[in-house]
């Protein structure tokens, strides 16, 4: 998860709400909503403007997620060197909005669909993420790194992203630093594996669903997962969403977990309380629920009106998501800070990097076995 | 929220913070997605109000 961003690139400080900040979130909101804008103006505008000429196939190649990244990295730069940056970050909400886009991309998707994926999707997080953890947890052990650093940077990379690192953070105490700094990493990694992944999945001749799946079980953020899904194809977008929606919703073992293991093994306090049921239902994340019941609202509209209405209708939710999807990438471009992994030096970057490598070799092994055969229909 | 898990008295209070603000952003983009969802199969929401 990411639940991408799933992503703030840093947690944010803790705020006051005053006029003065409520105008100047509502300053970064214009911002986002401008980039999203030209985000949709390039995506429909530069074909037909290049249509015919010798640009005319490198643009069609060119979807919007690359416009919405790239412009949120140009205005990150812009409002970086006007230091503007961090008084309209309140307005970069990428878990918002990848995770409404999410509920939204639900209704498009037939709920058989997500019964038909969910037993290999299960198979594939479970496996992936208990390997990768315990992987990144050696090797950050190999690397001397702080126990709680491991904790977090192993839950980023084996469940999804940010959304897992603050629940870890959570569970094991850590520094906000910590946070900022595993959330750094995820991003700085996330970024080129948007448009690496699915041109290797092309380069392999994965088919649709193995690609989707090994997009969904690899990428750290959920928003990076939807837009390199995107990039992908609309049918390797539904599996990768499928994937990554599982992955999220075992947040809350992990962390229950975490916060045991930390509790009675690491600090060894005799008055911890263990972890119930109550904390599991706490780090839930509660989109999973609304992307099932957007799925299942879908479903059944579609079997109540004629197919024209159903298109015309179900065409609409799918116009809004791509608006949320678009503010969702505008924002992790807008948000990406190279600043905290400057500070933390070279070895958290080599286990997260060793990490990343494991991860896909795993993920890539366990996507052709579990979804070999599987049809998107 | 009561879904925000109570933060421990050594947790710092911006991992508390990030942490309350990621599952009311869970809640919030729930409600939201399903609201529009509805407000769309209703007919409430056409696509001449799609910017």
């Amino acid at each position: 998860m990411t639940t991408v961003s799933d992503t703030p690139a840093a947690p944010p400080a803790e705020r006051t709400a005053t006029p003065a900040t409520w105008a100047w979130t509502a300053l970064g909101v214009a911002v986002v909503l401008v980039l999203a804008w030209a985000t949709r103006w390039l995506d429909h505008h530069l074909p037909l403007e290049t249509k015919g000429t010798s640009y005319a196939k490198y643009v069609g190649a060119i979807e919007y997620p690359v416009y919405a990244i790239a412009l949120g990295l140009l205005g990150n730069v812009i409002l970086t060197v006007t230091g503007l940056r961090d008084r309209l970050s309140g307005a970069f909400r990428t878990e918002f909005f990848i995770k409404t886009g999410l509920v939204l991309l639900g209704a498009s998707i037939n709920i058989s669909l997500i019964w038909k994926a969910a037993g290999p999707a299960i198979v594939q997080a479970l496996v992936l993420i208990t390997g990768v953890f315990l992987f990144t947890w050696w090797i950050g052990g190999l690397f001397k790194l702080d126990s709680k650093l491991r904790a977090l940077l192993a839950s980023a990379v084996s469940i999804c992203g940010v959304s897992a690192a603050i629940a870890a953070a959570g569970a094991v105490r850590a520094r906000k630093e910590q946070l900022a700094y595993a959330a750094s990493l995820v991003i700085a990694f996330a970024l080129p594996s948007i448009f690496i992944l699915p041109w290797l999945a092309d380069t392999f001749g994965l088919s649709d669903a193995v690609a989707g799946a090994w997009i969904g079980g690899n990428i750290d953020t959920t928003a990076a997962v939807t837009a390199a899904g995107a990039l992908a194809g609309d049918d390797a977008l539904k599996i990768a969403t499928i994937v990554k929606t599982t992955q999220n919703a075992l947040i809350g073992v992990v962390a229950v977990a975490l916060s045991a293991y930390f509790a009675f093994k690491v600090e060894r306090d005799p008055n911890a309380q263990r972890p119930g049921l109550k904390t599991l239902w706490d780090r839930f994340p509660k989109f999973v629920l609304g992307f099932i019941v957007a799925s299942g609202v879908g479903t059944w509209y579609a079997n109540a009106v004629s197919a024209a209405d159903a298109k015309t209708t179900i065409g609409v939710v799918n116009d809004w998501r791509v608006w949320f999807l678009v503010l969702a990438f505008v924002s992790i471009g807008l948000e990406f800070r190279i600043g905290a992994l400057k500070e933390a030096g070279w070895r958290p970057v080599a286990v997260f990097a060793s990490a990343t490598v494991a991860n896909l070799g795993l993920g890539l092994a366990l996507a052709s076995l579990l979804f070999a055969g599987f049809t998107v229909t | 929220m009561s879904e925000s898990p109570t933060p421990s008295a050594e947790t710092s209070p911006e991992v508390a913070q990030a942490t309350r603000l990621a599952f009311s952003e869970d809640w919030a983009a729930t409600v939201v997605g399903l609201v529009l969802l509805v407000l769309v199969l209703t007919g409430v929401v056409t696509q001449g109000l799609v910017p």
